[in-house]
């Protein structure tokens, strides 16, 4: 990867950055900012974001040979397309699937309604519909909300510093 | 009496040991991972947190999704590497207790079901919910105290993968009462990731390193009004500004907080302390505007660390108002109230009185005083409420089924290898139900 292990920051952020490719998606879709809403809550549940592809497609052992090594590397690079199609293709078929396509398979609603099941055990929305809204860039009270991306900011200052640097910083 | 292996299979952490015994002999991640340093993925052999190895930005692969065995393969391969290479046990002579989430799909409890029996050979098994577990080793704990003598109590377990409020009666876990709130520990860190990410390092690679920081740093605010405006003091009064040093791999492969003495100074806060200055004049404002910004440009990005202030409270702050987030979830407090309301009217007053707190996520410190504040408005006046917090919320449901494979009749709860192999499955399933 990065052989200047010196410094941690470089390190870290020398990974190619793809925080969250679902919110990317959603953003290109109609109702921006619902979907980008929509799109974090559904981060909470991943594990290390960024190498979220390579978790999908790799093999089923606790090891990966010297091939997939290999076939991992050139994926990043991009060469080798058919290559990689096959290998995804081949995967796709034993990939598990996830708790949510599991749960829709076992047509729960169907259950009677006095049937405790995973879906009637989901608490409900609040009785108060009051939400507190908390400024991105310092943490905050934040009374104003930006148009672009519907972040959350507290001040001019704070305004400022959202848009000059990290104003759809998530999904560039 | 066959060797009864005691395994809570936790979407975070394994805890797995000897029936009969007071802690389990293993707790490790229940996940492989691969540093950037291997080719392979690896298996833990003990909480990562205590080795030494490097594993900044290093990736993970659960068998576990949203609290549920989703993927048997990497499982099968984790408890492979666990019967034998860790607990030295041989599943054909053994009888395996299994904790399981509630509400588990039939494909789900299936396919755990031919890994103990068709993959391990296990001679027995018997599958408990961690909320009748739990009620169990509290009970024991105090057998004239109120949870053993009205045999009822109010689990809240806060795990990993969710939060669950499980009303226990007659050691049964009541499952038309139980409600869920879709946030555990996975949530919480990845928030915190999101946060410090957003804010000023880019961590979103770093789970291992952030639940460190989570664990080390992270508490529930009594007032969360309050203790913003002391995030956003200067110097000494803010009580809460820390600093986290991020592993440079080469003098150190681990982060660590710098001043942990220093960290520990929101402790001093009581509840209901008044901010020193509630009120700011326009002109205090500005002043502390123009120092703000002079410490966001003394703060360089290419250092290895990262300041935290709000962010401490911020975090855990989620599971008492998941609305802040934008979940349309009820927090906590309500979720409580729900799984109360949802049994026996007779039930209620017991109930408040001894609702026992579980898993890792309630050792943020404050987490019970929190809820306290929260809960007592949202109950009947003349009801008590009092929360326990167990001694240990990490090991609490290992430790209630290592006391239940002691009982002389647990032999008899559980099903054998035969029974599957007449029955199948779903009909052995039936028999751990009541
Ligand atoms: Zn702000
Ligand atoms: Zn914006």
């Amino acid at each position: 990867m990065d052989d200047d292990n010196s410094n941690a920051f470089r390190r870290m952020s020398s990974r190619t950055r793809k925080v969250a490719p679902k919110m990317a998606a959603a953003l290109g879709s109609s109702d921006n900012r619902t979907q980008a809403a929509l799109a974090r809550l559904e981060a909470l549940e991943n594990d290390n974001t960024g190498i979220e592809a390579v978790e999908m497609n790799d093999d089923d052992e606790a090891s990966l040979d010297d091939d997939d090594q290999a076939y991992m590397q050139k994926r990043f690079k991009g060469t080798k397309r058919k290559t990689r199609q096959a290998k995804a293709l081949e995967n796709a078929r034993k990939a598990p699937r996830t708790f949510l396509e599991l749960l829709h398979e076992a047509n729960l609603e169907s259950l009677p309604p006095h049937v405790p099941s995973y879906l009637r055990a989901a608490v409900g929305p609040p009785s108060s519909t009051s939400r507190r809204h908390f400024c991105s860039v310092c943490g905050f009270t934040a009374s104003y909300t930006c148009v672009t991306c519907g972040m959350r900011f507290c001040s001019c200052r704070c305004q400022n510093i959202h848009n000059d640097t990290r104003c759809m910083k998530f999904v560039a | 009496m066959s060797n009864v292996v005691v395994l809570d299979n936790g979407g975070g952490l394994i805890k797995a040991g000897q029936g009969g015994e007071r802690d389990p002999a293993v707790v490790i991640p229940n996940c492989l991972y691969r540093p950037l340093t291997s080719k392979k993925f690896l298996h833990p052999t003990t909480t990562l947190s205590s080795t030494n190895e490097d594993l900044t930005s290093a990736a993970i692969r659960r068998p576990i999704d949203r609290g549920y065995l989703i993927n048997p393969d990497l499982q099968r391969d984790i408890w492979s590497h666990l019967f034998t290479s860790l607990l030295h046990v041989t599943p054909s002579s053994s009888c395996l207790l299994l904790t399981e989430p509630l509400f588990s799909l039939p494909s789900i409890q299936r396919s755990t079901d031919e890994l103990v029996f068709e993959d391990f050979g296990f001679n027995s098994l018997f599958v408990a919910d961690s909320p009748s577990l739990v009620h169990l080793y509290e009970s024991s704990r105090r057998p004239y105290g109120l949870v053993s003598e009205a045999q009822c109590s109010l689990v809240v377990d806060c795990g990993f993968s969710f939060t669950h409020a499980a009303p226990v009666f007659q050691n049964f876990t009541v499952n038309y009462g139980v409600k869920r709130i879709d946030l555990g520990g996975k949530a919480l860190t990845n928030y915190l990731k999101e946060l410090v990410s957003y804010r000023s390092v880019n961590v979103m690679d770093e789970t291992f390193l952030m639940d460190d920081v989570k664990e080390k740093l992270c508490f529930v605010s009594l007032d969360v009004e309050r203790d913003l405006q002391i995030a956003r003091k200067h110097g000494k009064d803010n009580l809460f500004r820390c600093t986290y040093i991020l592993p440079d791999g080469v003098t150190h492969t681990k982060g660590y907080v710098k001043d942990p003495e220093a960290a520990q100074r929101h402790l001093t806060l009581t509840d209901g302390a008044p901010p020193a200055r509630a009120v700011e004049t326009k002109k205090e404002r500005d002043k502390l505007e123009v120092m703000e910004k002079t410490e966001r440009k003394i703060m360089d990005l290419t250092k290895n660390e990262f300041d935290l202030t709000n962010e401490r409270f911020l975090v855990p702050e989620m599971i008492f108002q998941p609305a802040d987030l934008g979940m349309n979830e009820a927090g906590l407090a309500e979720c409580i109230v729900r799984a109360v309301n949802a049994c026996h009217p007779y039930l209620h007053p017991v109930l408040y009185q001894s609702i026992i707190l579980t898993g890792g996520s309630t050792l943020f410190p404050r987490f019970a005083e929190r809820l306290q504040k929260d809960l007592r408005p949202l109950v009947p006046d003349d009801y008590q409420v009092k929360i326990t917090t167990q001694e240990d919320p990490i090991l609490g449901v290992w430790r209630g089924g290592s006391l239940l494979a002691s009982n002389p009749e647990f032999e008899s709860m559980c099903v054998t290898k035969a029974d599957y192999e007449e029955l199948g499955s779903a009909r052995c399933r039936r028999r751990f139900l009541h």
